[in-house]
C-alpha cells in the first residue's frame, strides 16, 4: 500500500503550491502591464487582440490560484 | 498588415509612439518569422508533455506517496497556463521588438524581456555606413541576416538583427538617407 503524506509535509507542499501559484498570478499581471505599455509605444491593429489575450490569461492564473485554494 | 508581417515597405495603419504628424513609416521591419522556430517547439513539447510524456513517464517511476486528485488538476491546469504564459512571452518578445525607418530618421524599440524595453533613434540624414549579414544555412534558406547602421559621432549604433531580406533593407535605408541629406 502507498503511504500518504503527514499533514506538516502536505501543509507545507500545499503553501509552496499556493505561493507557485500566486507569483504566476504576479508575473501575468506584470504582463498585462508591460503590453499597455508597449502597445502606447507601437500602435498597430492587432495589439488591441494582444491585449485581451494577456488579460485573459492574467484572470486565468488568478482563477487557477482560487481554485488550489478550494482545491488543495 | 497582418500579426505576423516581419517586413513591411509603406505599411499602413502603423504609428509609433514619437512619430510626427508629417513623419512617415516607410519601412517596418520585426526578426524573421522562422527565428521563433525554437520556442515553438519548446512549446509544442510543453502542450504534449500532459498526455505523452507524462503518462510514459510514471508507467516506469511509480510515486512513493499518494497525491490526493487536487493535485493534479491543479498542476495540470497551472501547466497549461504556464505553456499559454510562455508561448505569451515569447510572442510578445517577437511583436514589440521591431525596427522601423520613416522619412526622418530610424527607430529601434527593443522589448528586451517583461520589465526591459529600450527605445533609440537616430536622425536618417546622420546615418554614415551601412552594412549586413547573413550567415547560416538557416540565414541562407530563409534569407535574413543583421543590418548594421552606423550613425555620426555620439549617437547610437543600429543593430537590426535577423530581419528579413537585409539587402532590400540595406537599399531602403541608403535611398531613404540619401534623399534626407540632399533635402538638407
Amino acid at each position: 500500500m502507498t503511504p500518504t503524506l503527514p499533514t506538516v509535509v502536505f501543509l507545507a507542499v500545499k503553501l509552496l503550491a499556493l505561493v507557485g501559484l500566486g507569483v504566476y498570478a504576479l508575473f501575468a499581471g506584470i504582463m498585462v502591464r508591460q503590453e499597455q505599455l508597449m502597445g502606447a509605444v507601437l500602435e498597430e491593429a492587432f495589439e488591441p487582440v494582444l491585449r485581451v489575450v494577456t488579460i485573459v490569461h492574467f484572470v486565468v492564473s488568478v482563477g487557477v490560484l482560487l481554485l488550489a485554494i478550494v482545491l488543495l | 498588415m497582418g500579426p505576423l508581417t516581419c517586413f513591411a515597405v509603406n505599411p499602413k495603419g502603423v504609428r509609433f509612439e514619437t512619430q510626427q504628424d508629417e513623419e512617415e513609416v516607410i519601412l517596418f521591419l520585426r526578426q524573421h518569422i522562422i527565428t521563433n522556430i525554437w520556442w515553438v517547439l519548446v512549446a509544442i513539447i510543453m502542450v504534449l508533455a500532459p498526455t505523452v510524456v507524462l503518462p510514459f513517464l510514471l508507467r516506469f517511476l511509480r510515486l512513493p506517496i499518494n497525491l490526493p486528485p487536487g493535485y493534479f488538476v491543479i498542476g495540470t491546469l497551472f501547466w497549461y497556463v504556464a505553456t499559454f504564459g510562455f508561448i505569451l512571452g515569447n510572442f510578445l518578445r517577437w511583436f514589440f521588438n521591431i525596427y522601423i525607418v520613416t522619412n526622418q530618421r530610424v527607430v529601434d524599440i527593443d522589448f528586451v524581456h517583461l520589465l526591459y524595453k529600450e527605445f533609440s533613434e537616430a536622425r536618417i540624414d546622420k546615418i554614415q555606413d551601412l552594412t549586413y549579414k547573413s550567415g547560416g544555412v538557416f540565414a541562407a534558406f530563409f534569407n535574413f541576416g543583421d543590418v548594421y547602421v552606423q550613425t555620426a559621432g555620439e549617437l547610437p549604433n543600429f543593430e537590426f538583427g535577423s530581419v528579413p531580406r537585409p539587402e532590400r533593407v540595406v537599399e531602403t535605408i541608403a535611398e531613404v538617407s540619401r534623399k534626407a541629406k540632399n533635402n538638407v
